[in-house]
């Protein structure tokens, strides 16, 4: 593996939304969406980060972005903790760090055209000289893969995947380095989803990004990643290089989800032994005390359910939380 | 990176000019206005509000009589070939003072509308977009206001506004001599406006806010955000065009009912006074000869009628024509 300077350390990360529930309102909860979380992304890596729907990835996200404000924690980048900068300091770095939204039917404005959209991070965040803006809308409308033409027309008259293309070449029109990308194929047909992908790769190629890359689906991070992150109910439950995490998975939850994933072969995929999951994720209203998971795990033991379990590093490098793994 | 993986990824195929061949390039204003001339009441109403507001600017200079010219030899005369609409008690022209009723219908509507909608467009996005306790006291007030009957407003303002006003532009007549300040319906019109913005906002105020409300929670907002952009450039590049559709139906169908209003109070006799024609009080001034000369009373209720119905429809074609969701 190539050497890689860390990009981004978020650092005991925790985000709680304050909600109010009944049919009136009348009783107040915490929904513990972030519970502690420890990560670094390296820089030119694609990390994946996968879970379950509600377990937190996309507030990772947007708290890395600073769209939403941290409860409490660090994110360093640049040698700033971005959780302490005001929203003007935070400006100018924006410019570094963007997000590729899970649905792009809302992702562009409706009453702009694509040229407009195209064009306002650019002059926002003055990355070209103004007489080299459009020549830039240009390329960068070539890099999706359309037509010059298309810059007059409005996103209601591009289709999902198209717009899909707009929406990452917007996020890369102020010359970001690190993008998150939350789920960027979910809402779209399976027929477009793997040129997504490749246009993704691509652009990482040829602009050297970073990515955070969210899905719920193994399979499509298995593709893209160098790296794996596995989430459980606001806090991660195992990292490490890719081919460690999908081909000897230690925590029982990567385990369950990865077996999850049908295999193309029928032999294999009668005769593997399985663990399932079994029963419902819990609430991020109240996460189970002790090992989040121990309520879904059949290794579960006394000390699970009692004590929550360290982030901790194995010898073969990945990290790990959980009682049962071995240091 | 290799593809040593179980999913397989085919190559990309990205065609440029793939689904985008047969569509030209067209703004969503067109767009709009293309699909609500397609409805044949709103174009009928487009026609007569046009008609109006031409009226409203030139009728004073090409009606065939001034309309306040009185001739006591002939009155309330029917309509013939000199006078179209007859002529009223005083034997003024009716055809006359029915366009210039225009005049005082649409100066007062206009402004009300502007008024009210700017007034609503401020409070309702600063309740929206700032959300919590101050949205909660200013949709209290809005609520409070929408829901006073504006007649009785109406006469607590007259009553209130009426004498201190008149009293100031005497005064600066003796002080300057300038004869502006012999136009007391100056003071009528101004009156007639506050009492209608003052309880035709709250409507503006409420549907901003809901607006924006939804606006607010959509990707491309929190996308603009991730960029960077200033708050303000988010209202008004984001915010207020994707918001202000519905508003302009509003403001349509306000403009109607703002002359409605207008010829109510007028009508009751604390709006636009004679000699000054409003439809309002012409209507009133019909009604007390209406057995002897109907035409008094019909051509500034049917013109009234007219206007408010038209606007109406207009807003209902806009409301159509503006519609995201019937966006292909
Ligand atoms: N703005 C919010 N207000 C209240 N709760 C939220 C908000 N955003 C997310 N949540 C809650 O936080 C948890 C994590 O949500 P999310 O990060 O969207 O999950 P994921 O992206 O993994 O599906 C969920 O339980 C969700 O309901
Ligand atoms: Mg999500």
């Amino acid at each position: 593996m190539i050497e890689r300077k860390t990009i981004l350390t978020v650092e005991n990360l925790y985000k709680q939304f304050q909600v109010r529930l009944g049919a009136f309102g009348e009783n107040k909860g915490t929904v513990h969406a972030v519970d502690g979380v420890d990560f670094d992304i390296l820089r030119g890596e694609t990390l994946g980060l996968v879970g379950e729907s509600g377990c937190g990835k996309s507030t990772v996200g947007y708290t890395i972005l600073q769209l939403y404000r941290a409860t409490s924690g660090k994110i360093w980048y640049d040698g700033k903790d971005l959780t302490q900068l005001s929203d003007k300091q935070l400006r100018p770095l924006r410019q570094k760090i963007q997000m590729i939204f899970q649905d792009p039917y809302s992702t562009l404005n409706p009453r702009m055209t694509i040229g407009e959209a195209l064009a306002e991070p650019i002059l926002e965040h003055q990355t070209v000289p103004e007489k080299e803006v459009i020549p830039r809308v240009v390329e960068l409308l070539g890099d999706a893969g359309l037509s010059s033409k298309c810059m007059d027309r409005y996103p209601h008259e591009f289709s999902g995947g198209q717009r899909q293309r707009i929406c990452i070449v917007r996020a890369l029109a102020c010359n970001p380095e690190f993008i998150v990308c939350d789920e960027p194929i979910s809402a779209l047909d399976v027929s477009v989803q793997a040129q997504i992908i490749n246009l993704l790769q691509d652009l990482q190629e040829k602009y050297n990004l970073t990515y955070l890359f969210i899905a719920h689906d193994l399979s499509v991070v298995k593709h893209i990643s160098n790296r794996v992150a596995v989430m459980y109910l606001g806090k991660m439950a195992e990292l490490g290089p890719k081919d460690l995490i999908f081909n000897n998975p230690m925590h029982p939850y990567t385990k369950a989800l990865l077996q999850a994933i049908p295999i193309p072969n029928p032999h294999i995929e009668k005769s593997r032994t399985r663990e399932l999951l079994t029963g419902d994720i819990p609430s991020a209203l109240n996460p189970p005390a002790g090992c989040h998971f121990h309520t879904r795990c059949s290794h579960a033991t006394d000390l699970c359910s009692q004590e929550t379990p360290r982030w901790k590093q194995l010898p073969d490098g990945r990290m790990i939380a959980c009682h049962l793994a071995v240091e | 990176m290799t593809l040593n993986t179980e999913m397989q990824m085919p190559p990309t195929q990205i065609n440029p000019l793939e689904e985008d061949t047969n569509t030209k390039p067209f703004s969503i204003w067109q767009d709009s206005f293309g699909r609500m001339m397609k409805n044949k009441l709103v174009v009928i109403s487009l026609v007569l509000i046009i008609i109006l507001l031409f009226m409203a600017i030139f009728g004073p200079y090409i009606t065939p009589y001034d309309y306040l010219a009185q001739d006591l030899t002939k009155r309330n005369e029917s309509p013939s070939a000199m006078h179209w609409l007859g002529t009223d008690q005083l034997g003024r022209d009716v055809f006359s003072r029915v366009i210039y009723g225009a005049r005082t219908a649409s100066l007062v509507s206009l402004l009300v509308v502007f008024l009210s909608s700017l007034i609503g467009l401020v409070v309702g996005s600063i309740a929206g977009y700032v959300g919590g306790k101050v949205d909660f006291v200013l949709m209290w007030i809005t609520d409070l206001i929408m829901a006073f009957p504006y007649l009785i407003l109406g006469v607590v303002i007259s009553v209130s506004l009426r004498p201190p006003l008149t009293e100031w532009m005497e005064d600066r007549f003796l002080a300057t001599g300038n004869p502006i300040f012999r136009q007391t319906s100056f003071v009528d019109v101004f009156i007639v406006i506050i009492v209608i913005t003052s309880t035709a906002w709250p409507p503006y105020a409420r549907l901003v806010r809901s607006q924006v409300m939804m606006v607010r929670g959509q990707n491309y907002v929190t996308a603009a955000r991730a960029l960077g952009l200033s708050q303000m450039k988010i209202v008004r590049k984001y915010i207020i065009p994707n918001s202000i559709g519905p508003v302009i139906v509003q403001m349509s169908a306000g403009l109607g009912s703002a002359m409605l209003t207008e010829s109510a109070l007028s009508f009751l006799g604390i709006g636009i006074r004679p000699p000054i024609p409003s439809w309002g009080n012409m209507i009133q001034d019909g009604l007390l000869v209406w057995r002897t000369a109907p035409h008094l009373l019909v051509a500034p209720a049917v013109v009234l009628g007219l206007m408010t119905v038209a606007f109406s429809f207009l807003g209902d074609g806009l409301n159509d024509a503006l519609n995201p969701k019937q966006w292909k």
